[in-house]
């Protein structure tokens, strides 16, 4: 998961109310005054990195759009990146129990879709969620075998989808992977490290998106099911609308949107539809919409 | 069968190479295809110029995502004007577009508080209903004092119920009074009452 990380220390409050204004509408990530210790010190990182020598001449650099590297090491040290395998795993349940055998019967008889089962997990972050679908599919879900899926993982973060691409792990972020998942799926690189298999890595389609930003998720459609979980309540509520609206347009009719546990739809946007399922509850772009 | 790589179209992330024209939108917004018309009303985001479009859209517009599309970007004009036509739908006959519009009314409080005295006294009772509802949802500081307002002051007993249930999430011991002299004036509504007396002792010991 990629959220937005509390922040700073060294900016005028001019400097920073800039600042907050002009990250706020590239990313729609609203940062209060309470982060601003955090926010300064991961700025000055950026100014340092960036070989600028005050906020003046970077911040000009940055606007001025250029130095498309400028912007994406702001979002990197901006965003904090913390998941492990098979978090939250009882909305994995749902989607092997519940909604995939919705997808399925609502595009034809069973096992014969019309076309490959489309998920998306979004922010993917380092890759544990999509990664952790892929595992779940493979090793429970009983019609993978006549089913084709595609799996893809995005995320605002270019240096999370570099990571999530290596798919190297600590034994953190695999503490809930059984240990048979373990010897089948990963390679032990060192005492504390493990890489995920490559034909699972390959199968996995990654790519930088930011979710509020309605032109680029444009080319985001078709999903079946979507993954966005625990980064909404981090947005204001137009930021949040508008990552509503986008995450509608990505799913098919019918399609099925998993969120975090303490994020409400209803709150954001009415136009989805809240499908209670045996472990909570999903979220469906409504069947009559196009 | 099983996982398969799909790199292409449509990829995520892979941006449209030029933005569309405003008279393009313009007239997708009127299209058909509500899809069509959907994706215009987000892609007119920051266009100025496309708010009386906008709003005369929502005007007719039938089909709630398209209306939910235009609230949206409608929202990002926090400014009088915009939101006073909003209020107008408050008062319309369909119901999912009067809980659209007060959720983006919420999200509007600059413009909407200013509003707020007319609306308070709006000869239609459902228009203060819908109003309790838009300070319900509404994420800033002097929305309690205006349901508190209208706790104290509506004429209505479904108003009145309406701003208590909205003030009932930030509720606390201070407010005690103010619901049992709601209760008072009321004494012939059963559903006031039963609020009342449920949520009253719950708030002891919950002060500021």
């Amino acid at each position: 998961m990629t959220i937005p990380m509390v922040a700073g220390a060294g900016l005028s409050d001019l400097d920073f109310e800039k600042f907050r204004e002009y990250f706020y509408k590239r990313t729609g990530i609203q940062f209060t005054a309470a982060k601003r210790y955090f926010v300064d010190r991961r700025i000055d990182a950026c100014i340092q990195s960036s070989g600028h020598r005050n906020f003046g001449g970077w911040f000009a650099a940055l606007r001025l759009g250029d130095r498309t590297d400028l912007l994406q090491d702001l979002i990197n040290q901006l965003t904090v990146n913390e998941t492990y395998f098979l978090r939250e795993d009882y909305q994995f349940d749902s989607l092997l129990s519940e909604v995939l055998p919705r997808v399925l019967a609502g595009r034809g008889r069973p096992g014969r879709p019309a076309g490959p089962v489309k998920i998306l997990s979004l922010p993917c972050s380092t890759g544990e969620e999509p990664y952790s679908i892929a595992l779940r599919l493979l090793e429970e879900w009983d019609q993978i075998d006549h089913v084709d899926v595609e799996i893809h993982g995005a995320d605002i973060d270019s240096a999370v989808l570099d990571r999530a691409r290596l798919a190297v792990y600590g034994n953190r972020s695999l503490q809930r992977v059984p240990k048979p998942w373990l010897a089948k799926y990963f390679t032990r690189i060192d005492e504390d490290r493990y890489q995920l298999d490559g034909g699972i890595r390959d199968a996995v389609t990654l790519a930088q998106v930011n979710v509020c930003d309605t032109p680029a998720m444009r080319a985001v459609q078709d999903f079946d099911v979507i993954f966005c979980r625990n980064v909404l309540i981090y947005f204001d509520e137009l930021s949040s609308r508008r990552a509503a609206e986008n995450l509608y347009g990505a799913l098919r009719a019918g399609g099925f949107l998993f969120l975090g546990h303490s994020e409400s739809m209803s709150r954001i946007s009415p136009i989805f539809t809240p499908v209670r399922l045996p472990e909570g509850l999903v979220y469906q772009r409504p069947t009559g919409a196009k | 069968m099983g996982l398969v790589r799909r790199d292409t179209s449509p990829q995520v992330g892979k941006e449209r190479s030029q933005a569309p024209a405003y008279d393009l939108l313009e007239r997708h917004l009127n299209s058909p295809d509500p899809e069509l018309r959907r994706e215009a009303a987000l892609e007119l985001d920051g266009w100025d110029e496309a708010v009386p479009a906008l709003l005369g859209r929502l005007d007719v517009e039938s089909e709630p995502a398209v209306c939910d599309a235009i609230l949206t970007t409608l929202v990002g004009h926090d400014i009088g004007p915009v939101a006073a036509r909003l209020v107008g739908h408050l008062a319309g006959e369909d119901t999912g577009l009067r809980i659209a519009v007060a959720d983006a009314l919420a999200a509007m409080p600059e413009s909407t508080l200013s509003l707020l005295p007319d609306l308070l006294v709006d000869p239609d009772h459902d228009v203060r209903i819908m109003t309790a509802m838009v300070l319900a949802n509404m994420r800033h500081p002097e929305a309690e004092s205006w349901l508190v307002a209208m706790v104290r002051g509506d004429a209505h007993p479904n108003v009145v119920t309406a701003a208590i249930d909205a003030l009932l999430p930030s509720a606390r011991a201070e407010h005690a009074p103010l619901l049992q002299e709601a209760m008072r004036r009321f004494p012939d509504d059963p559903f006031l009452r039963f609020v009342v007396e449920t949520t009253v002792p719950r708030l002891a010991g919950t002060y500021r």
